[in-house]
């Protein structure tokens, strides 16, 4: 969305002018040229003069211009609202220095951890300044997470959730929550993201 | 100098500069892009109202071009001429600032440095961009890295972009910016301490898979 309004804001400029310098042609040739016959020079305003003459408000193509002009116009308003930055704010070393890292990068750090475990054959994930969510799949019964990074022992990972799915190992959930957690606990981050994990258990042979 | 070698135990100002250096504002686009979108929803929404018949039907059936404004207008031709000339002479102006404004590369402002009253020491964006990037390659960890002056002349501040490897510490790298990286940079720049965004990213290069 950040992208879109970096090139809508000049489009729109371009055209408030262009809206512009037509109105001056427009405005000046029927100044100088009163008895000038047709229609103006470029915009055929004396058509559109004679088309809203006869046009009345309640008419169906008024009605449905205004609804039209006014979607726009709150679509607008949402891409404005929705065009922030959505870093990931890290501690700050120093008073002058402020560090952040992208959701991306994030997730790309929290997807390396977890396919590093001998029992995860893939994982996807997704994260933000609030939430990592990962999906993982794997199989059942090699690796034991670490008693200290539990979910039932760590006061950290109070809040967060498993989404439960069929099939759904509870080892390999923890397994994958521990080295979430255990790289959270490794990253600077400002403000601690929930950890929402999801597992499907593979079966035959690695 | 304007700033001291030693960093300010809590300076709002450079924490501000820091926090702005971090990417380009989309503020003033965003700005443009929702003034216009909040008049055409004002707009749309009071032809709407007034289509629909609820400021009364007389009002709703009547012309779009209404005969009483085009009298009235008509009564005042040059009045109307003239403000509506000036109403697109604004728009003209505000138009082409808004474009050129969102067109413009962000600026990248050389750093002056204090080198006494009758001497003047500039140091070119380029040049501390590129001795902080190189300082920072330096550090175990960091796989790519890429600095640029941003702000102006008088405020200027450093965009520091690092690429971690795979294997980083990431508070490592984080701790040893500062210390190292831009300590070092200060100490060159003559001790003029630069507010500082730094802005991690993950190599994209993965590394072979444990199974």
């Amino acid at each position: 969305m950040r992208v879109f309004v970096r090139i809508l804001a000049p489009l729109l400029g371009l055209a408030l002018a262009a809206v512009g310098v037509l109105g001056i042609v427009e405005i000046v040739t029927a100044w100088i040229q009163p008895d000038r016959g047709g229609d103006g020079l470029i915009v055929p305003w004396r058509a559109w003069q004679r088309v809203l003459d006869t046009q009345l408000w309640a008419t169906t193509p008024v009605k449905i211009t205004a609804i039209v002009v006014a979607v726009v116009g709150l679509l607008l308003i949402v891409a404005a609202l929705t065009a922030r930055r959505h870093d990931v704010p890290l501690r700050p070393p120093a008073p002058h220095v402020t560090v952040t890292t992208s959701p991306q990068a994030l997730a790309r750090m929290v997807g390396r951890r977890v396919r590093a475990a001998d029992a995860v054959a893939g994982a996807s994930v997704t994260a933000s300044r609030r939430a990592v969510s990962v999906r993982a799949e794997g199989w059942e019964g090699t690796v034991t997470p670490p008693a200290s990074d539990s979910p039932e022992t760590s006061p950290a990972t109070a809040g967060s959730s498993d989404i439960a799915q069929p099939g759904e190992t509870p080892r390999l959930a923890d397994t994958v929550r521990a080295d979430v957690e255990s790289l959270l606990d490794d990253l600077p981050l400002a403000t601690r993201p929930r950890v929402a994990v999801s597992v499907r258990a593979l079966g035959g042979p690695r | 100098m304007s700033e001291l070698a030693v960093a300010p135990a809590a300076d709002p100002r450079a924490e501000r500069r820091a926090r702005r250096a971090v990417a380009r504002s989309a503020g003033r686009e965003r700005r443009v892009v929702g003034i216009i979108g909040l008049l055409l929803l004002l707009v749309g929404t009071g032809t709407a109202l007034l289509a629909f018949g609820v400021f009364g039907n007389g009002r709703a059936h009547r012309p779009v071009l209404d005969p009483i404004i085009v009298d009235a207008l008509r009564a005042n031709a040059l009045l109307a001429r003239i403000v509506a000339l000036v109403v697109c002479v604004v728009l003209v102006v505000a138009g082409l600032v808004w474009a050129v404004r969102a067109l413009a590369p962000e600026r990248r402002p050389d750093l002056a440095l204090d080198a006494g009253p009758d001497t003047s020491v500039v140091v070119t964006s380029s040049a501390v961009a590129e001795a902080v990037a190189g300082q920072a390659r330096t550090l175990p960890g960091i796989s790519r890295a890429r600095a640029r002056m941003v702000g102006d002349e008088r405020e200027p501040a450093l965009r520091l972009t690092v690429w971690l490897a795979e294997d980083a510490d990431v508070a490592e790298v984080c701790r040893r910016i500062p210390d190292e990286v831009l300590a070092a940079a200060t100490d060159a720049f003559g001790g003029r301490v630069l507010p500082v965004a730094v802005r991690i990213e993950a190599d994209t290069a993965e590394g072979p898979r444990v199974r």
